[in-house]
């Protein structure tokens, strides 16, 4: 099995349609212009011929990710927690201006916890937090299935061989 | 003729340049640029602006993490943050159905957690302030410590710059109200959370610099 497969950002693509012509399973050619996961062999050959580098090559396995010190952690923590409180309020407030700072402390929010140890889906205090709602839902109608569905479909990087 | 750089985006009035295309003339000083003059990158009050070579405040000493840091457990809404950053993650790696999984999860927390009992603006203002004089610069400080943790400076960069345009529009939102936003649009750039007013987004990030096609519209409910 290949290593990569091929992605095509539909924001960048100029239709030049290059990867229809190099691909050799078809996988390019799709009615919902998405490449097809299913046929790609990850040759690369579309990345290489696309003029305006809207196709990348995504490895399937990624390497685990960086660790931040305990201070880091917490500081960005407490910071975390000042935004979510921000956004609780916004979000409680009528308005254009309420709802774009709500907005805006939720983006500010997601980027600290990224830089709180939580960058990667695949990883293992991802596994972890998962395991803990699927094992111990907060509430009867917590929905059970997502967190044991993500659990089987995303890798844990950091498990012991 | 000084210079002054504005703390949002880093954009440079020069007072021997003034502004030529904008009616402001060569040799222009500060203290004569007209009433509401904004920042012409990020739309920034003059008082996010300060002299260029002037000493930044060193954080004060005394502040402290308030108490927040209980590391084992987040709030609702934290989690709530935490799936949807994960769902982003997905997103990035173009596994749609995970990312649609991990945002069913952050809207399950984002219902579950309590409203704000009392939501007020000088409340939100007050959480700024604390963020622009305690939580930035000690994350700051600690990210700066060796070894360098440069993509948590990163985010803490950012998110300093889009506070400081937040707390702007929130005083400007005081003095003006509802006046602010007639006929214009309000625009968040969905990669840093830096917020714009006008009719269209602009061109670049002033912040992150992403394109403008980045950016989303807000609406928010009826005032």
């Amino acid at each position: 099995m290949s290593k990569e497969f091929a992605v095509r950002n539909i924001r960048l693509c100029t239709k030049d349609c290059l990867c229809l012509y190099v691909c050799p399973t078809g996988a390019t050619d799709t009615e919902n212009s998405i490449i097809d996961t299913d046929k790609c062999v990850g040759c690369g050959k579309c990345a290489a011929a696309c003029p305006s580098g809207a196709i990348s090559m995504v490895p399937k396995a990624l390497p685990p990710q960086r660790s931040h010190s305990g201070n880091v952690t917490a500081a960005m923590r407490a910071l975390l927690r000042s935004k979510t409180e921000q956004e609780r309020i916004a979000a409680s407030l009528p308005g254009a201006l309420a709802a774009a700072l709500a907005k805006s402390c939720r983006i500010q929010a997601e980027d600290i916890i990224r830089e709180a140890g939580y960058m990667l889906p695949q990883s293992g205090n991802t596994h972890a937090f998962l395991k803990k709602l699927a094992g111990n839902p907060p509430s009867a109608d917590f929905p059970k299935e997502a967190a044991e569905t993500l659990l089987r479909l995303l890798p844990d990087n950091d498990a012991p061989l | 003729m000084k210079q002054y750089v504005c703390s949002v985006c880093g954009y440079i009035y020069d007072e021997a340049k003034g502004i030529p295309g904008a009616g402001i003339a060569p040799g222009t000083k500060w203290e004569s640029l007209p009433a509401g003059w904004k920042c012409p990158l990020c739309g920034a009050p003059a008082t996010a602006f300060r002299e260029a070579g002037a000493k930044a405040e060193a954080p004060k000493p005394a502040a402290v993490l308030h108490a927040s840091s209980d590391q084992h457990e987040l709030t609702p809404l934290e989690m709530s943050v935490l799936c949807s950053n994960l769902a982003r993650g997905c997103e990035k790696q173009y596994k749609s159905a995970e990312a649609a999984l991990f945002t069913e999860l952050a809207q399950y927390f984002q219902a579950a957690a309590e409203p704000a009992e009392d939501p007020e603006l000088d409340a939100l203002l007050a959480l700024i302030d604390r963020d622009l004089d305690g939580d930035i610069p000690v994350a700051r400080a600690a990210a700066d410590a060796e070894p360098r943790d440069r993509g948590a400076l990163r985010a803490l960069t950012w998110s300093e710059k889009v506070t400081r345009i937040q707390k702007s529009l929130l005083e400007r939102w005081q003095e003006e109200g509802p006046a602010m936003l007639k006929n214009t649009g309000v625009w968040v750039c969905t990669i840093c959370g830096f917020i714009y007013i006008g009719s269209e987004p602009p061109a670049l990030c002033p912040v992150c610099k992403v394109p403008g096609w980045k950016f989303e519209k807000v609406e928010g409910r009826a005032l």
